[in-house]
């Protein structure tokens, strides 16, 4: 069962990679086809708590068990890596006609299907090391089989960062085996109970480094822009909407399926909250104001939502880390939500580099006369990610306020505003310089994208609203996982969700809010009937304008918010980083020029050094 | 269908109410602006007229989005008013909660915002641009006030807020945190686009950015939204610092006191820059804010 969803995939990447040499649709073809198949089993999978499964394996006389459990928490990862791979392969079929890297793409992108289920549903630390490897690999290759030059370096970046926090996972699950000679969770969290507090924060770490890397929290958020803005225009949606939750499924194991936080609750605490979990909660505030700011001068947009996708990161990672049933509730709704409008906006991109082949939003404009659709998914995603209602957005975000100011984290509490009102900010500026605003000439003769590449869009978009007024679905699996972590459960029904000073009635705000509509839309109808003029024909103040490129806002759109935080954005993390390692080399290579002399006679003393050395530690030991 | 019919009525009704009551501000406001320059200035019910002949007059339009951009404006804000008490009218406002409303009043701007930039005009894209920082400005230290208001009362429904200050004038919020309403104040003038903080509409330096290219029933129905959005920001103000009001007629007194100093103040100030106008928000109210809620929460 659970182990086939893992190998079908895996074994599926071969036959993608072979057949796709014939025609460049059939390897997605084949990847749409099992992701669905796989989503079809995983829902069956639904209220099957118990399902588990085992691979026993015996390497040089050393017997090793591989676990895998079905639990809510692994499935609901489950459905989302499913479903996401499901609506980007159908995409994929059209908008890589001319992509010459094709197979390799279908090849990774199905591995990395598998291995991501691998993840999810593991309950043992060592096959989530083994495919938490798999899955840095795959989506490895996938990156830097981007088309800009700059696609490997970001790869790269993405990749030294991914490993260093693997090996310091690694040598965390080494740590624990060697005390309680197995990999399963359930005993590492029995474990866990009898250790000191020095051990286990620093056990806490080691094994949370990896999933922070790969959630981009602050201080290790710099490969995301690099990573999302240059990987294919169809992985940004996968690397953004799902690949960067797993790092938050990782973040919930260690903070919640292990007994971490009730060893630590005994040391300091902050309102009822130990300073360690604060400490997280607070990078995840660092992370949205940092993130929020940066996406706001960018003129990439694929950079700019990405350095969005850091700043929704914040707000999940500050719902999880307060831990309270309220804030676990809103993480994963946000969670949940930043998926589908995250992909929503990442597919309306792509389909706008499918046709115009720039990320540059200063090279386009006026698009929405020509991709009406595309448009349509793309204001319904950000209506949705600036947590405006009637979406799915709003929910999630009222429940993570409720949560914070229930518990009176102020200084949380205002990070979590200023990325809410910033993002109105950032995502309104793609929307005003690529799609309205004047048309290039250029551009004059572009289409909307295929059907088939419309298909995934009109899902989210449905999806958007639907959870929007019905959170009540969400709702149920959480509660689910709720109980799973041993969490109380927040009061919901269909269409209903109880905060701690209020509740939230997504029915009667969708009804008011039609009603208004209606009424509005009924005075517009029956006021006397407007006169269609150009683009071009507007308020000039007297000018003559024909040329539609000149007059077109959006260049540094929000210039004079720009210049308030040039400073700040001049102190580039990711060049600390590289001066820090330019440092590490020549500081090598210092040793090495002393060390390293070519003469015979040093390397001699080198010898005889070693086994003094040798010596003087036999004799002591 | 009685039922449908009635409500459907009381939609109409206080929409239209609230409507009017906004552009009689509106015309209170330009009156006491021309006062305090030495002008006669217009009569008070001059923004009615305004209204009529613009509906009667001949318009323009830049395509699909120029019109969906202002009824989802329009729209937008007749959905905010229902969760605002005014009054005894409690409407829908049991079920509406402060953050609600300021999201709300969201899609308004939004609305606004993408048929104003949809007529292609780069002067209003310009004021789009201004007018998004400048309510990252005054959103911030707003919302961190709100925080200290519902950690305080327990409750974040705007009507729980207006009850809990009940019993006595000396209750109100303005008494008993008499900081956090001149922040609120202050915060008031540029959420309403007064004189200190207007540059996304500077008439004499952008062609009154977002409503450069709005004619004809596009600016009437500019006119109405604005007029409205006056109300509920006003509502909110009184039902959050005054103690709310037992009627509507005490109720549109109190919201016009505030539009009035409202009024006066701003008119005394000359126009900031925009990231003047972002810094002063973040300088003086936020940080006032997060000290007065601090000593809330302690």
């Amino acid at each position: 069962m659970l182990i086939n969803y893992i190998f079908i995939p895996i074994i599926a990447a071969f036959f993608a990679y072979l057949l796709n040499k014939k025609g460049k649709y059939i390897g997605s073809i084949i990847t749409s086809l099992i992701s669905a198949y796989i989503l079809y089993q995983l829902i069956g999978l639904y209220g099957n708590w118990s399902l588990s499964q085992n691979i026993n394996l015996s390497i040089m006389g050393n017997d090793l068990q591989l676990l895998f459990a079905n639990n809510p928490l692994s499935w609901l990862f489950g459905i989302m890596t499913a479903s996401a791979t499901l609506l980007i392969s159908i995409f994929t079929i059209k908008s890589q006609e001319n992509y010459k890297l094709s197979s390799a793409f279908n090849f990774n992108f199905l591995i990395l299907f598998g291995s991501i289920i691998g993840v999810v549903f593991a309950s043992d630390f060592l096959s989530l090391f083994i495919f938490w490897e798999l899955m840095t690999w795959t989506s490895f290759y996938i990156i830097s089989g981007g088309k800009k030059a700059m696609a490997k370096k970001s790869a790269y970046r993405y990749f030294v960062l991914s490993a260093v926090g693997a090996y310091t996972m690694l040598m965390a699950i080494f740590m624990i085996y060697s005390q309680t000679g197995s990999f399963a969770i359930a005993e590492t969290a029995n474990y866990l109970q009898g250790i000191s507090t020095t051990h286990s924060l620093t056990l806490m770490f080691m094994l949370a480094l990896p999933f922070l890397t790969k959630a981009g929290l602050f201080p290790v958020h710099i490969w995301v822009k690099g990573a999302h803005g240059n990987a294919p225009k169809e992985f940004s949606p996968f690397l953004s909407g799902l690949m960067l939750k797993v790092g938050i499924y990782g973040l919930m194991v260690v903070l919640f399926l292990l007994p971490f936080s009730k060893v630590i609750e005994n040391t300091l605490s902050y309102r009822g909250l130990s300073v360690f979990s604060y400490l997280f909660a607070l990078l995840g505030a660092i992370t949205t104001v940092t993130g929020t700011i940066l996406a706001i001068r960018q003129e990439d947009m694929k950079k700019l939502i990405a350095y969005s996708s850091i700043s929704q990161m914040g707000y999940i990672i500050m719902g999880i880390a307060i831990a309270t049933p309220l804030g676990l509730t809103g993480g994963l709704l946000h969670m949940m939500n930043h998926l589908i409008f995250k992909s929503a906006i990442f597919l309306a991109l792509a389909a706008v580099i499918y046709r115009t082949g720039t990320t540059k939003m200063y090279e386009m404009g006026g698009l929405i006369f020509r991709m009406p659709l595309t448009f349509a998914t793309y204001l319904t995603a950000i209506i949705a990610l600036a947590g405006i209602p009637p979406t799915n957005g709003f929910i999630s975000k009222w429940v993570i306020y409720q949560a914070l100011i229930e518990k009176g984290y102020l200084f949380l509490a205002v990070a979590a505003f200023f990325g809410s009102i910033g993002s109105f900010m950032y995502v309104f500026k793609p929307l005003s310089t690529v799609f309205l605003g004047q048309l290039k000439p250029q551009h004059e003769k572009i289409k909307e994208v295929p059907f088939l590449m419309q298909v995934p869009m009109y899902i989210l978009m449905i999806l958007m609203v639907l959870f929007g007024v019905v959170p009540g679905i969400q709702m149920s699996i959480i509660s689910k996982i709720s109980s799973f972590v041993g969490m109380e459960a927040v009061n919901y029904s269909l269409f209903t969700i109880e905060g701690a000073y209020g509740a939230w009635n997504s029915l009667i705000i969708f009804n008011i809010f039609t009603g208004g509509f209606v009424l509005s839309l009924f005075v517009f109808i029956l006021a006397r009937k407007s006169k269609l003029v150009g683009l071009l024909d507007t308020y000039t103040s007297g000018e003559y304008m024909n040329d539609a490129e000149a007059y077109h806002f959006a260049y540094q759109y929000y210039r004079p918010f720009d210049r308030m935080f040039d400073s700040f954005a001049a102190k580039s993390l990711t060049r600390a980083y590289e001066s820090l390692a330019e440092n590490i080399a020549k500081i090598g290579n210092g040793i090495r020029k002393t060390v390293i002399t070519g003469n015979g006679q040093s390397y001699a003393f080198y010898a005889i050094l070693f086994f003094v050395i040798l010596a003087i530690a036999g004799w002591i030991i | 269908m009685i039922n449908i019919l009635t409500t459907a009525l009381h939609f109409i009704g206080i929409t239209i109410f609230s409507a009017a009551l906004g552009l009689f501000f509106m015309g209170i406001a330009r009156k006491i602006v021309a006062r305090i320059q030495k002008r006669y200035g217009p009569p008070i019910y001059q923004p009615y007229l305004d209204v009529i002949k613009l509906f009667g007059k001949k318009a323009i339009t830049h395509g699909f989005i120029f019109d969906f951009g202002t009824i989802m404006a329009f729209g937008g804000v007749i959905a905010t008013l229902f969760f605002v008490p005014l009054g005894a009218w409690t409407l829908y406002s049991l079920n509406g909660t402060v953050v609600l409303i300021i999201y709300l009043l969201a899609i308004a701007s939004l609305g606004m915002a993408m048929g104003t930039v949809g007529s292609g005009n780069p002067q209003a894209s310009i004021g789009i641009s201004r007018a998004l920082t400048q309510m990252l400005g005054y959103e911030l230290p707003y919302l961190v006030i709100l925080f200290g208001l519902i950690y305080k009362y327990q409750t974040s429904s705007v009507f729980g807020l207006a009850q809990a200050q009940a019993g006595g004038i000396m209750n109100w919020n303005l008494f008993t945190y008499p900081v956090a309403t001149v922040l609120a104040f202050v915060i008031l003038i540029g959420m309403t686009g007064k004189k200190p903080f207007d540059a996304m509409i500077a008439p004499s330096e952008i062609g009154s950015g977002p409503v450069v290219e709005s004619g004809g029933k596009y600016l009437g129905m500019m006119m109405l939204q604005k007029s409205i959005t006056i109300i509920v920001e006003l509502a909110l103000f009184v039902n959050l610092f005054l103690g709310g009001a037992d009627n509507i007629l005490s109720f549109s007194i109190k919201m016009l006191i505030v539009w009035i100093l409202a009024t006066m103040v701003g008119s005394l100030f000359p126009r900031f820059k925009i990231e003047e106008g972002v810094k002063f928000f973040w300088k003086w109210p936020l940080i006032i804010a997060i000290i007065q809620v601090l000593f809330i929460i302690y």
